[in-house]
């Protein structure tokens, strides 16, 4: 204990190295006991069979058949934890176990799912795709949480941007279709339409935020209440008795040429809906903007240190704008997806928190467009599988299994997987001379 | 005189807040009024405003009209009708009194609850915390009582059963924003995104334990706990027929002069001001942060859980899924127009109970939907957080906002 204390000066860098190391330690050992409970888990169930199917090259077509037991899985998921515990207690806080963490989550995951269809085949071909789906519109939020905070900005408000997107979406593209009859031309207004009114709702929440200097949890409440009220007030006022301005055309899977063929990748990745296709577009584009381009420094700096970007001439003001309208129109989309591609129209506080869970795949994420986009796939793992074992009629209460991805993102939220920092200006108004 | 003028002055951007955003939901009334709005070539008059007797009764319509119509239900769903109040009075009879006084007894009614989760809003704001899991709170408490209600049903005297019940509430109510407050002093979780996770929690965990058939009334399919009314029911006020007030409401009161008491008057009151106001400066004087947050944060659930104990075992008697409803918004509108203050709370929950009341009957009478109210609030906390716009609008020169308003934002807050 002395001798760490003579080796690590107790100034302000020195502290935070030693935090370093203890959060190290605790996320070895917490590797470790996944890596026992899996064992433990293992030991009794290696007489259930669990069967997995992944469609060659298209739905219904030919399969592949993982044919193993439980205990299998179980054991496998133990010595990938064990893997990572290992590098993670000899390697220390130098080890970079934010990429490793896939070798212990995927594994664990499929022998939980194993565990719990007990004994029942299931599709994982659909079980990915559907993840894929249900992740989308939180990766989408996660990345327009992405952008505002770099930018210095908190968005709470990523939920209400999103109800506003998937309310205009559907009405607009409704309206639309019934005017023109054009399925893609109503699809592709809708979802402009969409983008267009969240984007401006980001406007109003800038604008609250720099120009009156609101508190920024504050503006994006206010806006968080008043698009449950405005968009619930106008659903029962008219949508509710005139159901074809709320009947929007369903947007549809879409075989990516050539792509779609690969086996077994294919089915997964690329014969979805065209939302998943400009998911994996946008995070490359994001991480590209962020990372390698001028503009990305900018935004980062405004986040970081406002008053040094000043310095040297930004416009921290206009830069923190303009990530909030970009974050708008991503929520808009985002929100579109609800309303247009998986219920067929819009319910009233159909988001149900998936703003709030993009934020928590944010924070998991790191504020990493990547990082978000697998910590979003988890979320959407978790509702695919909910799904599936409903329909299954799996055992366990509907309610206790819904209530997963809210206590998931409370345990990611208060980083009990690993601190992260954010951007260190986010949340704080800047005076602009 | 100069009291009376500093009052005033202090309460100029509240009620003008309050103005404007029922100006906004005026508009938002007309602009979707589209059956009216259909006319405006062909007959504006008709359109905008027409007025005409039928049957011997005035019947107002046109999208102007309509907004006539929408408040004018409004006030007399919160307020009744002050004739009638006066002709019942003078003739005695019991129920001819009960049917005119409800409307304001039900004012009151909705406004216990406000009052217990806007003093629970207050009180966490002044430590720096913004709780919006006011309605997860009241819903853990409610389920709280419930459990303690039915389980206890026939044991013990039903003056135990209520103390137990209110206690159970308050205790549940309180851990469950005890959680929030741990999580934020212990590893900086901001408590908007857990107290939001923990409200939807909260409706899944009640929606989960009226499955029970213990807790589910006999026969019903749809899930909504037994009446505890037989069980259990808190006093009335005044007795009369369908009269609902019971001294749930006299305690929301008293609490009230008890956070007032606890904020301003004691030292862990002092403390819990310092830190939201300056959480580093509050350290640096030796005061513990995080112990405050804590603190603020179960008193805060223990006020919300007590108001639903209230609720489930007084006024509305059983507990239903959608029984905080739109109180957790609201209690945040409410706390922000009243500056934080307890006595202000009070005040201010006696509008937004109005307000709610009056809505009900607005959307049995008139059409337009309740929901209208929860833009409205919005508005309202907006207009609050902004006086900057206030004062454009009005053209006015409004006092400086509040230093409790500006004390919600955190110092050195972490990033979320």
């Amino acid at each position: 204990m002395t001798a760490a204390a003579v080796a690590v000066p107790a100034t302000g860098e020195g502290l935070a190295a030693r935090r370093a190391l203890r959060d190290a330690r605790i996320r070895g050992v917490a590797f470790a006991v996944l890596g026992v409970i899996a064992v433990y888990l293992a030991t009794s169930s290696f007489a259930i069979p669990a069967s997995f199917s992944l469609w060659i090259q298209q739905q219904g077509g030919d399969s592949a058949v993982l044919q193993t037991t439980v205990g299998t899985l179980w054991v496998v998921a133990a010595v990938g934890s064990a893997i990572v515990a290992a590098l993670q207690l000899i390697r220390g806080a130098a080890f970079r176990w934010r990429p490793w963490l896939f070798v212990v989550i995927a594994p664990w995951l499929l022998a939980l799912l194993a565990n719990l269809l007990s004994g029942k085949p299931a599709i994982l071909t659909n079980v990915i795709a559907g993840s894929l789906e249900l992740a989308t519109p939180i990766a989408m939020a996660a990345l327009a949480g992405i952008l505002s905070e770099r930018s210095g900005m908190l968005n709470i408000a990523l939920e209400g941007k999103m109800l506003i997107g998937a309310f205009t979406a559907s009405v607009v593209s409704s309206l639309v279709y019934i005017t023109t009859g054009n399925v893609l031309l109503a699809t592709i207004v809708g979802v402009a339409a969409a983008m267009a009114a969240a984007g401006l709702t980001g406007l109003l929440l800038a604008w609250l935020g720099i120009r009156h200097k609101v508190d920024q949890i504050i503006a994006g409440t206010v806006i968080n209440i008043g698009a449950i009220g405005i968009t619930n007030f106008i659903f029962l006022r008219v949508l509710q008795h005139n159901t074809e301005f709320n009947s929007p055309p369903s947007v549809e899977p879409m075989r990516l040429p050539l792509l779609a063929d690969l086996p077994v990748i294919g089915p997964i990745l690329f014969s979805a809906k065209p939302y998943v296709y400009v998911g994996y577009i946008l995070v490359i584009f994001l991480t590209y903007m962020i990372y390698r381009t001028r503009w990305g420094l900018r935004l980062r700096a405004s986040g970081e240190k406002p008053a040094a970007a000043g310095t040297v001439g930004i416009n921290v003001l206009a830069i923190r704008y303009r990530a909030i309208f970009f974050a708008g129109l991503i929520s808009g989309l985002a929100g579109s997806y609800l309303s247009l591609a998986t219920a067929g129209s819009f319910q009233m506080e159909m988001t149900a928190g998936k703003g709030f869970i993009g934020l928590a795949a944010m924070i998991f994420g790191a504020w990493h467009p990547i990082g978000a986009f697998f910590a979003a796939l988890v979320f959407g793992f978790a509702d695919a599988v909910q799904s599936l074992l409903s329909i299954l009629g799996v055992g366990v209460a509907p309610q206790l299994l819904a209530s997963v991805p809210y206590v998931v993102t409370i345990v990611v939220v208060a980083g009990v997987v690993g601190r992260v920092r954010g951007p260190a200006s986010a949340g704080q108004p800047y005076e602009q001379g | 005189m100069n009291r009376l003028k500093a009052f005033l002055r202090r309460a100029a951007v509240p009620a003008l807040s309050v103005v404007t955003a029922l100006l906004v939901g005026a508009i938002v009334i007309v602009l979707t009024d589209f059956e009216a709005l259909a006319e405006i070539g062909s007959d504006p008059a008709r359109a905008l405003f027409w007025v005409e007797t039928v049957n011997g009764k005035t019947v107002i319509s046109g999208a102007l009209g309509g907004v006539v119509n929408a408040y004018g239900a409004m006030l007399s769903g919160a307020f009744g009708d002050p004739g009638r109040i006066i002709t019942a009075l003078q003739t005695g009879k019991e129920r001819d009194i009960a049917t005119a006084i409800r409307p304001l007894t039900e004012t009151l009614v909705a406004t216990m609850p406000l009052i217990f989760t806007g003093l629970a809003v207050a009180i966490s704001f002044r430590a720096g915390m913004f709780n919006i899991g006011g309605g997860g709170q009241l819903m853990i408490g409610a389920l709280g009582a419930t459990i303690t209600a039915i389980m206890l049903a026939g044991q013990v005297p039903s003056p135990v059963i209520l103390i137990a019940a209110l206690t159970v509430a308050t205790l549940a109510g309180g851990f469950w924003g005890f959680i929030p407050g741990f999580l934020k002093a212990r590893t900086g979780a901001h408590e908007v995104i857990t107290t939001i996770m923990l409200n939807y929690i909260a409706a899944l965990v009640v929606f989960f334990a009226l499955r029970s058939p213990t807790l589910r009334a006999a026969g019903s399919t749809s899930p909504v706990s037994k009446n505890l009314s037989p069980i259990v029911d808190v006093p009335n006020i005044i007795n009369l027929p369908n009269i609902r007030l019971d001294y749930g409401f006299v305690v929301a009161l008293l609490m009230a002069v008890a956070v007032s008491w606890l904020l301003f008057r004691t030292t862990k009151g002092f403390e819990l001001r310092a830190s939201g106001f300056n959480l580093t400066a509050a350290r640096y004087a030796g005061m513990s942060a995080g112990g405050s947050m804590m603190l603020a944060m179960a008193l805060s659930g223990a006020l919300a859980g007590m108001g639903g104990g209230f609720m489930v075992i007084g006024t509305v008697g059983q507990l239903t899924l959608d029984l905080s409803g739109s109180i957790g918004f609201t209690a945040i509108a409410l706390a922000l127009l009243a500056g934080l203050r307890p006595s202000g709370v009070v005040m201010a929950a006696l509008l937004f109970g109005a307000l709610t009341n009056g809505g009900k009957l607005m959307g049995v009478q008139s059409g337009i939907p309740f929901d209208l109210l929860v833009f409205i609030m919005a508005l309202v906390i907006m207009f609050v957080a902004a006086p900057g716009l206030i004062r454009s609008i009005w053209r006015v020169k409004v006092a400086k906002p509040a230093p409790e308003i500006a004390a919600v934002t955190p110092t050195g807050a972490p990033t979320v």
